[in-house]
Formats: C-alpha cells, structure tokens, sequence
C-alpha cells in the first residue's frame, strides 16, 4: 500500500461526500456533535441527570435538626416554613416536627424525607472519628470466588466490637448538634464501587476470610460478579448499604464511546456499499491504484473520525474529572473497537446487495458489537469477563481505576486482529468479479473465504487467519453462557459452555473447506476431503496452540482458559503423558475437520451430517478431558 | 500494443471466453462485435486488467494486464457512466487526474480542453443532475485525463441520442486520427464499420471471424451486380428506360452481356454492392449455425491475426 494515494483517495472520499451536503446541513450537525460531545461529559462527571432536582419543596427553618438534611438533599428545595401547605410547600418542618401537606406528592416528600434522613446519619456517624462507637455492630458481607472457595458456599462472617450489645442507633457520642435525627429509615446507596478497593477494618476487626481476592478484581467467578456489582471486596457500611448498586457511571461511559461508533458506521457502510451499486467502483480499479489503497483510503476519513470524538469524549470527560487516569489507556483501546466496527462494516457491505440488506446488516453489526462492548463495559470491575470488552479498558482508564498492560492486550488483541481478518476477507472480495455480483449473502460469505483459497494448503492459513474470530465469538459465548447457566449443576453449564466452543470451533475450521468446495478449488473426491480436513485440523492445530504458548507466557486469566480448555492441561504431568495429550488435540482436529469433508462432499446437506457429527465427536473429547482435569 | 493470448474466462466452471487471440497494432482501432452474452465486455475487462483470466495473458504496450505502470497508460470506458453523482465534472475529473498522478496545471488545462472539445458546458453542476449524454461526455474525459495510448471503450455510444451518438463517435475516430490505440465495442455495426480498422466477430465466447473489412466481405460477405442493359434481358425489371439484371456472380453478368448482346442491344453500366458489416455479421452466425447443425467447431481455427 502506498500512503499518499491512500492519503489522495481519503481526502477525495472527504471532498466526494461534502459535495452531497449542503452549508446549512453542515452547520446543524457540527453545532449538534459540539453540543452533543459537550453535554456528554458533563453529564458523566456529575454522576447522571439529576431529574428530581428540587422536586419536593419542603418549608424549614433554619434552626431545625432536620435543615441540613433538606438542604444537603438536592431534592428538596428549601423554602419559607410559613409557606402555605399544600401550594406553595409540600412539607413544613418546624424544629422536629414534620407536617406533610394533604396530597399524594404530600406523602412522597415524606418518604423521601425519612429516606434522607437515614443517609444523612449515615454519612455522619461515618465521618465520626470513633468508627468502633459511631457502628457497635460490623457486618461485612463478602464475596468469595466460587472455585477458591473451600467450604463450597459464599461466606458470611460477622465479628462485634465493643460491649456486644445490640447496635444502637442513637445520637452519637459527641453530641454534635449536626448529627443524626431521627429514627432513619435509611434507603441510602452502597458505595460505588468505581475503585474496587477495600475499605478494610479500620480498628484491626472484622478479620473476614478474603478467599484469596486480589481486589483488584483479576480473579473471575460469580464472586468476582457480585465483588464488582457492589464495587469493593468486601463492603463496610450500614445493613441498607449492603445492595449492589447500579453501575450508572460505567454505564454512561460506556453509552457515550459506543453511541457515535453506531453513526459512523452507518455512513461508512453506505459509502462502501455505493461504491458496488451501479459499478461506480469499476473506474478505481481500473486506475493505477491497489484494492488496498483504495480500501485503506475510503476507511481512513471515518476511522479518523470516529477516533476524533471518541478522542473529544475522552478528553471532555478527563478534563472534568481530573481525578481520573491518563486517557491513554483508554485511547489504545478505542482503536482496535473503532477498526472492528468499521471493519464487520466493510464486510458487511461487500456482502449486502442493495441498501435494504446493508440496513439489516448494520443493525445486525451494531446490535452484536454493541453487546459485545458495551455490556461487559459497564461491569468494569468485574474482571475478568468485562476484559473482554475494549471498552471496559476505556472506561476503567476514565475512571482511573489501574489497568495491567496483559488486561489491555487482553481487551485489545482479539478485536483487533478479527478486525485485520475482517479487512482482508472483505478485501477479497474487492474486485470486479465480486464487487457487482448480486449474491446471497451466505454465498457471499463463502465467496470471501474461498478469495483466500487457491490450492489444499491456503485452507490451513484460512483457518490459522480465522483464529482471533474464534477466540472473540469463544469469550462473548462463555460471557453469554456462563452467567446464565450457572444455577445449574455443573455437569450441565460445564456441558453448554463447552458445546458452545465446539460449534464455533468446528464451524471455523469446516467453513474454509466448504467454500473450497462449493468454488471447486479442489476435487470432491475421498483423497481430496480428507486431505483438505487434515489440513484444516492441522492449521487450527497451530493456531491453538500458538494461542496455549501466549496463554502460558502470558498467564492470561480463567475466561481465557475457559476458551482454550480444550488445548489440554499444562501443568503436573509426565512428558509422555505431555506429549499425548499434546498431540491428542490435533488427532483431533484432524478427525474432526475431516468428518465435516467428508460429507461436505455431498453437497450442502451432507455437510449438515458431517459438521454435526464432528461436533459430537468434539464435544465429547472436550467433555471428558475438562471432568478428567476438574 | 496489446497482445492477448488464449483468453480464457470461467464463471462457476462455464466459460465465459475462451481460446481468444489477437493483437492490436498501434494506432489501430480493433473493433470487437457480437450478440449479447458473446464475451465482448469480459474480454475488454480482461485487456483493461479489471478481470483475471482463468487461463492465458494480455499484455498492453508491453506490460501484464493489471500492472501499474500498464493501467497507467490505459483509458477504460466501460458500457455504464458509474460517476460519483455528488461530484462536479471538474472535481472529478480532478480525482481521477490526482489516481494518476497528473500534476494539478497539467490536469486542469487537460479537464478545460477535452471538455471544450466535447462540448460541455455546466462543469461545476453536481453530474447527478446532468444528463445521460453529458455524463457519458464526462465519462469520456475521464478515460483520456491521464493521456493514455490505448483506450478501451467498451459501447461508448450506447442508449444516447442519434446526435449524441454522432457526436461521440465523430469524437473517437478524431482521437483514432490523432494515434490512440483503440479497441471498441458496439452493438450498431454501422459505428464500428465508420471507425474500425480490423474487427473480430464474437460468439458465444469465441472469435468467429476476424480481420479487416475487406476481408470479412470477402470471405463471409456477397457482392452484387447490378446489370443496366439497353435491350430487355431475362430477369431483367425496366427502370428509367433501361432494363437493369441483379447478377450475383461474374458469370450470370457475363451471361446478361451475351443475352443483351443477342437482343441487339449492349450494357450501359455495371454498378456493385458490397455486403454491409451487418450483413457479414449476420452471414457469420449463418454459417457458424450450419457449421454447428453439420457438427463443425464454431471457434475459429485460424492463427492470430
């Protein structure tokens, strides 16, 4: 590729498309993506949309206990206690006294009062310098990792200080005017979990089993779920603090990052896609350019674009919480999510024949990138399975929160190189031959595929190049699968996550073959399939493996082994026992891609027997190996 | 100029083209005609390197098809005008001359002359609001912004307006005079027959006949003799005083000579009428039929031309 006919052809892309927008249109969406881009972060550093700002006015003097409750709340708005009840206020509060006005609003501003009242003494007792006198009674709730966890189940250790008595919710020892009223009956939130650290005990009690927790959130399990709902290892606080709050923060962070990738796409995909309908593409091929300048060249305005806001939320959102981290983290992991969204859309173009299938295609792309990123995104600290999302990274960094180089290479890795792969299929079909053909888009699936296949051995490479595709479908399968099977017995979620990665495997390294196939890149014959299935078992072989070495330099975390479980055990056995089941594996693959060529020989259908009984045979190997080693 | 070699093309395993040879010289213009579906687009895109051949090679001004150096020294027109409809003729035209390197004066002193000589006019409206003549003109500037040797025009003149038509081809045979190699393909023989130097007849894939005019006349055309006589002759029709005979060999003209010469009256004057493109063309899927009904190949067994 040649940097200044991409640079030529990216600012042509640029001029082209202006030219279809007039000054006025221009203007509106510059001021709405600067209000848009100015707004976002400003709403992110203030924690949310306050909605109910000043909702409940409440008539209080200042001499009351309960003022600084009202004036510390932004939802009531303080007003004249002589205020007439009912229009002009809807609580009166004359010293301790409360009267509410006659009315529905009425009684809601009185639940909100006692509700207000609880997390301002709160608050208080856990400014007191007495931590042992302000909470007699600590309760710490804890979290332990499922498979770290020797007795079995989540542990619940309460330790008491002080004289052992019953917990007193009185006035506080100092007699601070300032401190707690009333008998609150405290709905308060738990703390928000955006460090992920623990409190601990302040006077050396509490003495709680951590079950191995790092608190850094590295460790996975549904313990890990729930350590990173609630934010901390393990929580001190109030019994009403003990509620997993809602991620709102990671939420809106996540929200803004993806939102305008969806735009971006959207023009990105119309653009390649133009370029096929009415062959208007035809002319740069022609010219003295490569089909990878030319893609290179189309792509680079959007992805600069896309990288420019994500660039501006970042950097907006950093300038108002200065507390945060560098933003560096979170600009090198906006990258390989910016090149995959652009990349499963350029794909996705070259496989769509009109505007109506390039529409059902970019939804298809923002609803399954946008579940792939952004869900895991807004459990950040939930560690591992968040990791798999390189917007957890993002957002992480925004927050502040210490990132590992191997969790970004974690995060970043797979989308990155499934986008390459995505690229370069894509770019196989950028030729004439493909560009204006109308074909279904599963043909055209095939049709990408068998671009890269010109003899037996290009079908070891496809599958070799398919591997990060794999490994990112296998971490969003164990992310889907895992949290919703495991109220069952293990056998059985142990079972589905473990059919799960077998389809996808063995669709991987049949597909290639079948496109060989279907484009009669090699002959039908027995000879021929079962070669081509070696061949395919062996490239997945490689890659696998490859991927085990990476694993055991790397030490990448339980979802990863999750992934790879089928590579074998790594530790504690003999060398001939190593070597066995080292080579297991591939004995495998190879039996197993070529039972799919086997009967893909037959056509479409035989190819349905022959996959399916590769995945029993797969299935059945991975099931028993994983119940050998656990 | 061009030289391709056993072009061969397949779709799914059906050829499209196969077993096509020929050569253009420079400054020649190669016409190629033939039905719908005869190969003509496929092999122009495999000379324009557009197309890969399954099998077999092209080479222009002495490089493989699909190098840089040889698209450089191409101008393409495919059968459509696929422009970026957004674009002005001058920005794009500008595009096209930045892909190829054109310097920024040179492009846009060739943009303002081969627009003069085509005759367009609203240079800086967006092409999606031209017409399909103006764009076709525009597509055409297109294929010379970079100077090229050899063109390929692929129907230049189709679905346009007689005058338009007129135009165009007035326009390719100038460029034809001024030394471009040109190879050209149209369903009205009528262009080809006016511009072509030598021409290959397509079928189903396949050169069927091929050379210069004369010689596709003078092996798959008819020559016909007008005979005019002073006297009446047999199968001789009256016509302004004299009586004219259709004669289509030398002998039946000898014979009406005889015939007049026996009636006491002599010939006036022998006028000919050479068989048309159309009427070759036509004569050509005659006789490839009756080769094919006698079990005969219809592709042409003849060396390169």
């Amino acid at each position: 590729m040649r940097p200044r006919k991409i640079l030529r052809i990216a600012r042509w892309e640029v001029t082209k498309n202006a030219g279809g927008i007039d000054r006025k249109t221009a203007a509106v969406i510059a001021v709405t993506l600067l209000v848009l881009g100015a707004a976002a972060p400003l709403v992110v550093a203030q924690g949310g949309v306050t909605l109910d700002e000043g909702f409940y006015r409440v008539g209080v003097d200042e001499e009351s206990p309960l003022y600084p409750v009202v004036e510390s709340d932004s939802t009531f708005a303080v007003r004249d206690p002589d205020a007439e009840l009912g229009s002009d206020i809807d609580l009166r509060i004359r010293g301790t006294q409360v009267i509410a006005s006659d009315s529905q609003k009425g009684q809601a501003a009185l639940a909100e009062l006692r509700s207000s009242v609880g997390s301002y003494n709160d608050r208080v007792m856990s400014a007191e310098s007495n931590q042992s006198a302000a909470f007699p009674v600590t309760v710490t709730l804890e979290y332990a990792e499922r498979n770290r966890t020797t007795g079995g189940t989540d542990t619940l250790d309460t330790n008491t200080v002080g004289d052992g008595t019953a917990p007193d919710s009185g006035t506080p020892e100092d007699g601070n005017d300032t401190g707690p009223v009333g008998d609150g009956d405290s709905n308060g939130t738990a703390t928000d979990g955006s460090d992920g650290t623990t409190p601990g005990d302040s006077d050396g009690t509490g003495g709680a089993d951590t079950g191995g927790s790092t608190g850094d959130g590295s460790t996975g399990g549904i313990g890990g779920i729930a350590r990173g709902l609630t934010g901390s290892d393990a929580m001190t606080g109030t019994p009403s603090d003990i509620s997993p709050p809602f991620p709102f923060q990671s939420l809106i962070l996540a929200f803004l990052f993806i939102i305008p990738l969806n735009f971006v796409i959207q023009a990105y995909g119309s653009t390649m896609l133009s370029e096929r309908l009415n062959r208007r593409g035809e002319l740069m091929l022609v010219a003295p350019v490569s089909r990878g300048d030319i893609i290179a060249g189309k792509t680079l305005p959007y992805f600069l674009g896309a990288l420019l806001f994500e660039g501006l939320i970042a950097g907006g959102v950093l300038f108002l919480q200065p507390d945060s981290g560098s933003g560096l983290y979170a600009l090198a992991a906006v990258v390989p999510l910016v090149l995959l969204f652009l990349s499963a859309t350029f794909l996705g173009a070259m496989f769509a024949r009109s505007f109506k299938e390039l529409t059902f295609v970019t939804v298809s792309i923002t609803v399954g990138l946008t579940a792939y990123a952004f869900v895991p995104a807004i459990f950040t600290d939930v560690t591992p399975i968040a990791l798999i999302s390189p917007l957890t990274v993002v957002v992480r960094d925004i927050q502040g929160v210490a990132i590992e180089p191997l969790s970004l290479l974690l995060s970043t890795l797979p989308p990155l190189f499934t986008a390459g792969l995505f690229f370069v299929l894509g770019a196989g079909l950028y030729r004439e031959e493909d560009l204006f053909t109308q074909r279904p888009i599963p043909l055209k699936v095939l049709d990408s595929l068998a671009g890269r296949i010109h003899r037996r051995r290009s079908v070891a490479l496809v599958v070799i190049l398919l591997m990060p595709l794999v490994i990112l479908a296998e971490l969003v399968a164990v992310a889907a699968v895992y949290p919703i099977s495991m109220g069952l017995p293990q056998p059985i979620w142990l079972g589905l996550i473990l059919l799960s990665i077998v389809v996808i495997e063995e669709l991987a390294k049949s597909l290639p073959v079948y496109a060989g196939f279907v484009h009669n890149r090699y002959d039908r014959s027995l000879r021929s399939a079962l070669a081509v299935g070696a061949l395919a078992g062996l490239g997945f072989f490689v890659a696998e493996k490859g991927l085990l070495l990476v694993q055991l330099l790397g030490g990448l975390p339980d979802v990863q082994q999750a992934a790879v479980v089928s590579a074998g055990p790594t530790a504690g056995i003999g060398p001939a026992v190593g070597l066995l089941l080292l080579l297991a594996p591939l004995a495998l693959h190879v039996v197993t891609a070529s039972t799919s060529a086997i009967g893909m020989r037959s056509g479409r259908q035989g190819y349905v027997v022959g996959l399916t009984a590769a995945i029993v045979i797969h299935f059945v190997y991975n099931f028993s190996v994983v119940m050998l080693v656990v | 100029m061009i030289e391709a070699r056993d072009l061969r093309k397949e779709y799914g395993g059906f050829p499209a083209v196969e077993g096509s040879t020929f050569s253009v010289d420079s400054g020649e213009v190669f016409g190629i005609i033939g039905p719908n579906g005869a190969g003509k687009t496929t092999t122009l895109k495999m000379l324009a390197g557009l197309i890969e051949p399954t099998s077999g090679s092209v080479s222009v001004a002495g490089y493989e098809a699909g190098e840089s150096e040889m698209r450089r020294r191409l101008g393409f027109l495919p059968e459509e005008s696929p422009l970026y409809e957004e674009m002005t003729p001058r920005t794009y035209l500008h595009f096209f001359a930045d892909l190829y390197d054109v310097p920024d004066d040179t492009a846009a002193q060739r943009i303002h002359e081969t627009l003069d000589e085509l005759d367009l006019q609203h240079r800086d409206r967006q092409l999606g609001d031209m017409s399909k003549g103006m764009k076709r003109k525009v597509a055409i500037a297109r294929s010379l912004i970079n100077d090229p040797d050899v063109l390929i025009y692929d129907e230049p003149a189709s679905g346009l307006d007689p005058l338009t038509t007129n135009y165009i081809i007035e326009f390719t045979s100038q460029l034809a005079e001024e030394g471009k190699t040109i190879v050209f393909s149209a369903h009205n023989l009528f262009h080809v027959e006016s511009i072509c130097d030598r021409v290959a007849i397509m079928n189903d894939g396949a050169i069927v006949a091929r050379g210069d005019l004369e010689e596709l006349q003078a092996e798959y055309g008819e020559t016909v003799y007008y005979v005019h006589t002073t006297v009446e002759v047999p199968e001789s029709i009256a016509k302004n005083g004299q009586y004219v005979r259709t004669a289509e060999t030398m002998a039946e003209v000898e014979a009406t000579r005889e015939a007049a010469q026996e009636a006491g009256g002599s010939i006036i004057d022998i006028r000919t009428e050479e068989s048309s493109l159309e009427e070759v063309f036509l004569n050509v899927a005659d006789g490839r039929d009756s080769r094919a009904q006698s079990g005969k190949s219809t592709a042409d067994p003849s060396p390169e031309v």
